[in-house]
């Protein structure tokens, strides 16, 4: 055999057994339709609104059935003292599969936090004692840092100019869609996009 | 000079409507939806209607302003848009609601300034009515 196929071979062996993980930020199929990007900071209360109000019905009815990848981003403002912090909290339980449950109690005890600046409390209040520990040692990691980093220049590349963004992505085309989103009105939306 | 002035303020107005209504029309219309719920003002149904049509209505009127045809009627409904907008935003950034004022797209959170622009749009419209009606006599 030569050389190249071999290598093409392993590969497809490879591929075969260890299939792209998906992003641990993220919701869905990466093979859906339409991809959304949520660009979010853990003390604005409109990203609040949105995780709390307009998310959870995009996941159930959206991304659950195939037609949405949904994907969360950081964009902790510079005016929020606490929101980097979460963000490194939240981008750090990623890496133990726990972002959406930790990102969800950011954002309900949001005005608690905010002002007292407890963020390491309320982000592993709900996480096992090996998950909290990790998500510690991580907070502070430089890799966090640089994915935290990465999330805001993307934002920046796209001219984000408001949190929380949605960036909706469908074939060749993208929007930009800022503000707490109202569920009706997105579902509106995509169910255009999904006909086209 | 005050037909000067006149013509002034019915460019200027008629402009600033066009490019209200198209950068309205340019988005998807659940956009402009979006902004209208925010205010919490007005059921679904008629947060979608007003969405629809309302670029629509400022884009007819302001091509009127810009034609000069029907003065007094544009600048009246010109006024009458501008008087509804500009109670909406002080009524919303009295009650201390951060949000955005739709008025020219996503982006355009109430604020001072954005009050200071619509008060001002307002008192020209209001004047361009005087003068049509002054210009009749």
């Amino acid at each position: 055999m030569r050389p190249v196929p071999v290598l093409l071979l392993t590969s497809l062996v490879a591929l075969a057994a260890n299939p792209p993980r998906s992003d641990p930020k993220a919701v869905g199929s990466p093979s859906a339709p339409i991809t959304i990007e949520v660009f979010s900071d853990f003390q604005c209360p409109h990203c609040k609104t949105l995780d709390e109000q307009t998310l959870p019905q995009l996941i159930k009815n959206y991304a659950a059935t195939g037609k949405v990848y949904l994907i969360h981003r950081e964009f902790p403002l510079p005016g929020h003292q606490y929101s980097r912090l979460a963000a490194a909290y939240a981008t750090a339980a990623a890496r133990v599969g726990k972002y959406s449950d930790v990102a969800d109690r950011l954002f309900l005890h949001q005005a608690e936090w905010s002002v007292s600046g407890k963020v390491d409390e309320t982000a592993c209040r709900g996480l096992t004692a090996a998950e909290a520990q990790t998500v510690r040692s991580l907070v502070n990691d430089k890799t966090i840092a640089a994915e935290i980093d990465r999330d805001v220049e993307l934002g920046r590349s796209i001219g984000l100019q408001q949190t929380p963004t949605m960036l909706i992505k469908h074939g060749s085309t993208s929007y930009p869609w800022p503000g707490a989103v109202n569920y009706e009105l997105l579902r509106s939306y995509l169910d255009g996009l999904l006909a086209q | 000079m005050a037909r000067w002035l006149r013509l002034f303020l019915r460019l200027v107005l008629g402009a600033i409507f066009v490019y209200a209504a198209f950068v309205k029309l340019r988005d998807p219309w659940q956009v402009f939806a979006n902004s209208v719920a925010n205010y919490d003002l007005l059921p679904m149904w008629a947060v979608k209607l007003v969405a629809r049509a309302l670029p629509w209505v400022e884009m007819l009127v302001g091509l009127l302003l810009i034609s000069g045809r029907f003065l007094r009627v544009s600048s009246i409904a010109a006024s009458a848009l501008l008087l509804g907008f500009f109670a909406i935003m002080v009524r919303t950034y009295a009650s201390g609601i951060q949000i955005e004022c739709g008025c020219f797209g996503p982006g355009d959170i109430i604020s001072p300034r954005s009050l200071a622009r619509d008060g001002s749009l307002l008192l020209a419209s209001l004047g361009l009515v005087g003068m049509a009606f002054w210009q009749r006599r």
